[in-house]
C-alpha cells in the first residue's frame, strides 16, 4: 500500500513493512470504516492481545504516520498538547505529540488513557466531536486537524476499579472495537509466527495460557497474555527448557502468591505432554 | 497355674518387701502379683524389681481398689518388653488419675495401657501420654473412661506430645459443656478425629484446600465444589474421595501418606474426580447388578474417564502414574488382580502375565476409538466380572477400596434406591454455612463468585436468631501455640432500630461539637488539593519561578528547570471500618448515661465526619457467646451512605454478651480485603479485655487478638484501639496504636481527632 509523501515532522512516524496482523474477526474493516468517516475509534480488551499491533497495522494499511502515547498516572495535559518552554530569547511553545498529530494528519494513539487524569481525558474531547480541533489556551490557538487526522484509544476494561474509569461523556464519543485472545488455533498460529515456533510448541503454550486465564478474576488479575506466550516460545527458540521457559516468562511475572503458583503450575504440567517437556 | 517361689534372695526392705506385705497375702490381687513378681525376677534386675515395686505402692496406696492392682500386675505379663521405669509410670499415672477421677477412670486407663504401649512404646511419650490423662483427670474427670476406650483411634496418628496438646485444645473446645467435651473426647466430634488424624503432622485437607480449588479451577475453566470428608460416629473418615451430586468430598487426610508427596495425591483426586465430573455423565440405575460387576464397571469406568481427560490434558498422565504400584508377585485376592487390572488399564507400557488381566487390557484397547461411549464401562465391566467371578477368588464387597488411593470411591456412578450417604443438599448447605468467605477472596473477588460475595453472605444457611453464619476464622491456641483452623464463626446479627433523633440532640448538646467537626473536615478537604510550585512538569507557569529562571538565563547561570505549577491531586484513599464493642461491660453506667451511650456518641460523631468527607468506611458491633457465635451487626456498610437508618441502627445497639475481640478483627480485615485503597483502617472501640464464655483464661483471647492485629498489619490494614475506662492496656494493639480514653466524655472528641489524624496524608 502507498504512503502519501512524507509529512517532514513526521518521516519518523511512518510504517513502512506491513506489521503481521493476524485478523480475527471484522476489526479491519469497520477501522476502516471509522476511519473514512474519521471517528475516533476505541480498542477494548485485555493487555498484551495484540491492540497495539492492529492500530500498526491499520495505520500502514491506510498509509497514515502512527503517534503513540503511553498513558500514565503522572499524564499531564500539557504532555499531550504543549507547553512553554524558556530559549535565551524568552518562552517558547513546544507542540506535545497529539498537536503534532493533530496538525500533520497522523493517526494517534493513546494506550490506556485511563490511567491518565481526568483532567487529562478532557483535552481530547474537541477532537472527538464535529469541532474537530485542538484548543491550545495556554497559547491562545485553536489547532484545526488536518484531514486526515484520527484519534484512537485503548482502554482495558479488565483491572479498572471504579474510581479509575472513563467519563461517559468521554465513552459515548467513540466506536469501539472489542478484542480478546483470539482462539486457540489462530492464536497459536500467531504464537508460532511471531516467535518462529514449531506448531505443536504454539499450540501448548496456547493450552498454558488457557490454563492461566481461567484464574483470570479469580486470584489473577489477568490471564497470560499472547505476548507472554510468545516470550514463553522465544526463550524456547533460545534455548531454554519447556518448563523453565513458561516459568520464567508466565508463571513469576504473573504472580507472586505461593499458592497460586503452586496451582498455576500444576495445572500447567498437567496440561503439557511429557514428551514436550522433556525435550 | 502354679506360683513360681521367688528364685533369689529378696531384700527385707525395700519398696518390693512393703509390697509384698500389703498385698501378697490379699485373696483378690495376691496370686496375680505373685505371677507377676515371679516372671519379672527372671527378666530384671534387684533394682528395677524395685523401681516396678515403688510405683506399684503408689497405685495400692491410692486405695483403688483390687481391679485396678490385679490389671496393673497383669501387664507384667502382657507386655514383656516394657521397662520397669515404663511399667512403674504406668502405675504412677493410674494412681495420679485415681486420685482426681477416680477408681474407673483409673481402672478405664490402666485397660487402654497395652493399646498405648503399642504405639508409645518409649518411656517419655508415655509420660507425655498420662500427663494428659493426668490433665484430663483433673479438668473433666468423666471424660477419661471416654478417651481411654478411643486410645487405639487416638494413637494412631499422635506420639504422647500431640495427645497432650490434643486434651489441651478438646478441653478448650468444649469449655465449660459438659456435652461438647463429652463429644470430642468419645471422638463424635469430627473435629476431634480431625485433630488426631492432622497430629502426626500430616499435612491435609484443610491445608490444601485453596491451592486445589485453583489447581481445578485453572484445569477446567470452573471452580470444584470441595469439602472435607467426616467419617460417620465415631468410624474413621474414609480414605477414598465421595462425590455427591456435584461436591468432591476429600479426606482430611490421606494417613500414611508422606507429606511432600500429599499434594500432589490430592492434586491426583481431583482431577479424577473432575474427570468423571467431565466424562461420567448421570448416574446409572443398579438394577440387578451384583457388588462385583458394580466394582468391575466402576473400574473400567476410572480408565475410560482417565483415558478421555488425558487426551485432553496429557500431563495428567504424570500426575497419576507415581499411585498405579500393583504389580504380580502380589497375593492373588480378586482386589490385587484388579489394583493390576486398573494399571493395565492405565499404563500400556506395564506387563503382566496374567490371562484375566491381559483380557481386559484387549477389551478396552479395542474399545480405543469409542471412548465416548456411556455404555462402555458396563459392557465391558459386565464381562470382566463374569470372568473374575468363575475364578473363584474371594470378593469382599465390604472391604473392597477403589484402588489407587487417588480414586474415588464411584458411588456417585450409580443410582442407589437409597442414597448412601446424607444427602448433597444438606451438605451443601453446611458447605455455604461454613465458607469462609474472607479467606478465599483474592484481590476483592471470593473464589467461584466473583460478584456476587455481598449477596452470597446471607444465602442459604439457616438462620436463627443468632443470625446467619457469614463466615469462620482461626483463633490462636495459646498453651499449644498453634492457630486452630476454622475455630470461629461469625454470623451476621439482625440490627434493631432506635430512635436516631436522640442521638442527633445529644450531638447538638455536646457544645461546640459539630462546630469543631466541620472545622476538622475542611482543613481535610483544603488539604486534597494543595497547589504545587515550582515543579518539573505541569500545564501552568510558575510565574516567580519563570522568571526567576529566566533571569538566570539572561545572567549566564544554570537555571532552575522546575518552572511549573500543578495542583498535586492525591486523592484521599483511604478505608475504614469502625467495630463497636456492645458486650455486657459496657453497660455499665458513667454518670447519667452507660458507656454503650457514650460509644454511640462517638461513631455517630465520626461517622458523620466521615461521611462529610465521602470516606468510604463500615460501622459494625459485635459481642460473641461462644466460638460458633459471635455475633457482627452491620450498623453501617461501605456502599451505603451514613442516613436515618443507619442512625437508627446506631441508636438501636444493646448491651449483652461478651468479647471475642480477635475474630471481630479478622471479619473487618476480611471486609477491607476487596476494597480498593491506599489506606485501610480498622479502629476498634473496646472498654476492656477481650473474654468469652468457653475461654477460661482471658489471656487467650488477648494474644489471639494480637496476632490478629499483626496478621492485619502483614495485609497493609492498621488497627487502631481506642480503650476506653481506666482499665486500658496496650496488650492487644500495641502501645503506640492504642488511644486509652480515660476520661469517658473525651470519647467522641478523641475519637474523631485520631481519626483525622490517622486518615491524613
Ligand atoms: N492478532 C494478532 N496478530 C499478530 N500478532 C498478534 C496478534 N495478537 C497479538 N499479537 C502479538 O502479541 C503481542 C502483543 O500485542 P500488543 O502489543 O499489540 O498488545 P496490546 O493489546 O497492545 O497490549 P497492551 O494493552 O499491554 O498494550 C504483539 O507484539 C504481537 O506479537
Ligand atoms: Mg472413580
Amino acid at each position: 500500500m502507498a504512503l502519501s509523501p512524507a509529512a517532514g515532522r513526521l518521516s519518523a512516524h511512518e510504517i513502512a513493512d506491513e506489521p503481521y496482523y493476524r485478523a480475527v474477526g471484522d476489526e479491519v474493516e469497520i477501522f476502516a470504516a471509522s476511519y473514512a468517516c474519521r471517528l475516533p475509534v476505541m480498542l477494548k480488551g485485555p493487555t498484551g492481545c495484540g491492540k497495539t499491533r492492529f492500530v500498526e497495522h491499520m495505520a500502514w494499511r491506510l498509509g497514515r504516520p502512527l503517534v503513540t502515547v503511553a498513558a500514565h498516572e503522572d499524564l499531564t495535559a500539557a504532555d499531550l498538547a504543549g507547553r512553554f518552554l524558556l530559549a535565551p530569547e524568552g518562552t517558547v511553545w513546544h507542540d506535545g505529540p497529539l498537536t503534532t498529530a493533530v496538525r500533520e494528519g497522523a493517526i494517534c494513539y493513546l494506550d490506556e488513557i485511563v490511567e491518565a487524569r481526568q483532567d487529562t481525558t478532557v483535552v481530547i474531547h474537541p477532537l472527538t466531536d464535529a469541532r474537530r480541533a485542538l484548543p491550545l489556551e495556554k497559547k491562545g490557538e485553536l489547532v484545526a486537524a488536518h484531514p486526515d487526522f484520527q484519534l484512537t484509544i485503548s482502554y482495558n476494561p479488565g483491572y479498572q476499579s471504579a474510581v479509575k474509569d472513563l467519563k461517559e461523556s468521554t465513552k459515548q464519543r467513540f466506536v469501539a472495537i472489542e478484542f480478546d485472545y483470539p482462539e486457540p488455533s489462530v492464536e497459536a498460529e500467531i504464537v508460532a509466527r511471531e516467535a518462529g515456533a514449531e506448531p505443536e510448541l504454539a499450540r501448548s503454550l496456547v493450552e498454558v495460557g488457557l490454563r492461566s486465564r481461567n484464574l483470570r478474576g479469580r486470584g489473577l488479575a489477568e490471564g497470560a497474555s499472547t505476548r507472554m506466550l510468545i516470550h514463553a516460545a522465544k526463550l524456547v527458540g533460545g534455548g531454554a527448557a519447556l518448563d523453565a521457559a513458561i516459568r520464567a516468562a508466565i508463571v513469576l511475572p504473573i504472580t507472586d502468591e505461593p499458592d497460586m503458583r503452586e496451582a498455576l503450575g500444576a495445572a500447567i504440567a498437567a496440561t503439557l505432554p511429557q514428551a514436550l517437556r522433556l525435550q | 497355674m502354679t506360683v513360681e517361689a521367688p528364685a533369689r534372695a529378696v531384700r527385707l526392705v525395700g519398696p518390693r518387701a512393703e509390697l509384698a506385705g500389703l498385698v501378697g497375702g490379699r485373696a483378690d490381687v495376691g496370686p496375680a502379683f505373685l505371677r507377676a513378681i515371679g516372671r519379672l525376677d527372671a527378666r530384671w534386675s534387684d533394682e528395677e524389681i524395685e523401681a516396678w515395686a515403688g510405683g506399684a505402692l503408689a497405685l495400692a496406696h491410692a486405695n483403688l481398689g483390687g481391679r485396678c492392682l490385679d490389671t496393673f500386675f497383669r501387664l507384667a505379663g502382657r507386655l514383656p518388653h516394657q521397662s520397669a521405669a515404663a511399667l512403674a509410670g504406668d502405675a504412677r499415672g493410674a494412681a495420679e488419675i485415681g486420685r482426681r477421677a477416680g477408681a474407673k477412670a483409673a481402672l478405664a486407663a490402666l485397660e487402654a495401657v497395652p493399646a498405648a504401649a503399642l504405639r508409645l512404646p518409649g518411656h517419655r511419650d508415655r509420660a507425655c501420654w498420662w500427663a494428659g490423662l493426668a490433665r484430663l483427670a483433673r479438668e473433666a474427670p468423666d471424660c477419661v473412661v471416654l478417651i481411654a476406650g478411643q486410645t487405639v483411634a487416638a494413637l494412631a496418628a499422635a506420639d504422647g506430645a500431640a495427645f497432650e496438646s490434643f486434651v489441651a485444645a478438646g478441653l478448650k473446645a468444649g469449655g465449660r459443656s459438659r456435652e461438647r467435651l463429652r463429644a470430642f473426647f468419645s471422638l463424635e466430634d469430627p473435629a476431634a478425629r480431625r485433630m488426631l488424624e492432622r497430629a502426626g503432622g500430616a499435612v491435609g485437607f484443610q491445608d490444601l484446600e485453596r491451592p486445589l480449588r485453583l489447581f481445578g479451577l485453572a484445569l477446567w475453566g470452573s471452580p470444584p465444589r470441595l469439602i472435607a470428608l467426616d467419617g460417620v460416629g465415631a468410624a474413621p473418615a474414609s480414605q477414598r474421595v465421595s462425590i455427591v451430586g456435584g461436591l468432591i468430598r476429600m479426606p482430611h487426610v490421606y494417613r500414611g501418606a508422606p507429606a511432600r508427596e500429599t499434594p500432589a495425591l490430592y492434586r491426583a483426586a481431583l482431577a479424577h474426580a473432575m474427570a468423571h465430573r467431565a466424562f461420567s455423565g448421570d448416574p446409572r440405575a443398579v438394577g440387578r447388578l451384583r457388588p462385583l460387576q458394580i466394582a468391575m464397571t466402576g473400574l473400567v469406568e476410572d480408565a475410560r474417564v482417565e483415558a478421555l481427560a488425558m487426551r485432553r490434558f496429557p500431563g495428567l498422565r504424570s500426575l497419576w502414574a507415581p499411585w498405579h504400584v500393583a504389580r504380580p508377585g502380589d497375593a492373588m485376592t480378586a482386589a490385587m488382580l484388579m489394583a493390576r487390572l486398573s494399571r493395565a488399564l492405565f499404563d500400556p507400557d506395564y506387563d503382566d502375565p496374567d490371562g484375566f488381566v491381559a483380557k481386559g487390557r484387549d477389551l478396552f484397547s479395542r474399545a480405543a476409538d469409542r471412548l465416548e461411549d456411556l455404555t462402555l464401562s458396563r459392557a465391558i465391566g459386565g464381562l470382566l466380572g463374569h470372568d473374575l467371578g468363575q475364578m473363584r477368588l474371594r470378593f469382599d464387597a465390604k472391604s473392597y477400596a477403589v484402588e489407587p488411593l487417588y480414586r474415588d470411591d464411584n458411588m456417585a456412578l450409580w443410582d442407589f434406591d437409597e442414597p448412601p450417604d446424607a444427602t448433597a443438599e444438606e451438605i451443601e448447605q453446611a458447605v455455604e454455612a461454613a465458607r469462609p468467605t474472607p479467606k478465599d477472596s483474592d484481590d476483592g473477588r471470593s473464589e467461584g463468585e466473583p460478584q456476587e460475595q455481598r449477596s452470597g453472605r446471607a444465602r442459604e444457611a439457616a438462620p436463627d436468631d443468632r443470625g446467619v453464619a457469614i463466615a469462620s476464622y482461626p483463633e490462636w491456641d495459646r498453651a499449644a501455640g498453634v492457630e486452630r483452623q476454622g475455630w470461629t464463626t461469625v454470623r451476621d446479627a439482625p440490627a434493631a432500630v432506635g430512635d436516631p433523633r436522640a442521638l442527633d440532640e445529644a450531638l447538638d448538646r455536646l457544645g461546640g461539637f459539630r462546630e469543631r467537626i466541620a472545622r476538622l473536615v475542611r482543613g481535610a478537604r483544603v488539604g486534597r488539593a494543595p497547589r504545587l510550585k515550582r515543579q518539573p512538569e505541569g500545564f501552568d507557569l510558575d510565574l516567580d519561578a519563570a522568571i526567576d529562571a529566566a533571569i538566570a538565563l539572561r545572567t549566564g547561570e544554570l537555571p532552575d528547570e522546575r518552572i511549573y505549577r500543578a495542583s498535586g491531586v492525591r486523592a484521599r484513599d483511604v478505608a475504614t471500618v469502625v467495630l463497636v464493642d456492645v458486650s455486657e461491660s459496657t453497660r455499665e453506667r458513667v454518670g447519667a448515661s452507660s458507656v454503650l451511650d457514650i460509644e454511640k456518641l462517638a461513631v455517630a460523631a465520626l461517622a458523620s465526619a466521615m461521611d462529610a468527607l465521602g470516606d468510604a468506611f463500615a460501622v459494625r458491633a459485635f459481642a460473641s457467646c461462644g466460638r460458633e457465635d459471635v455475633r457482627l451487626i452491620r450498623v453501617k456498610d461501605f456502599g451505603d451512605r451514613l442516613d436515618a437508618a443507619a442512625m437508627g441502627r446506631l441508636a438501636g445497639l444493646s448491651s449483652g454478651l461478651s468479647t471475642r475481640l480477635g475474630a471481630a478483627l479478622r471479619h473487618a480485615g476480611a471486609e477491607l480485603g476487596p476494597i480498593r485503597s491506599q489506606r485501610k483502617l480498622v479502629l476498634a472501640l473496646t472498654d476492656g479485655e477481650p473474654s468469652d464464655i468457653d475461654v477460661a483464661d482471658p489471656l487467650d483471647l488477648v494474644e489471639d487478638a494480637r496476632r490478629a492485629t499483626l496478621s492485619l498489619r502483614a495485609q497493609g490494614v492498621d488497627v487502631f484501639g481506642v480503650t476506653l475506662g481506666a482499665a486500658g492496656s496496650y496488650g492487644v494493639f500495641g502501645r503506640a496504636n492504642t488511644m486509652p480514653a480515660r476520661r469517658l466524655e473525651d470519647l467522641p472528641d478523641r475519637l474523631s481527632e485520631l481519626y483525622f489524624r490517622l486518615a491524613r496524608l
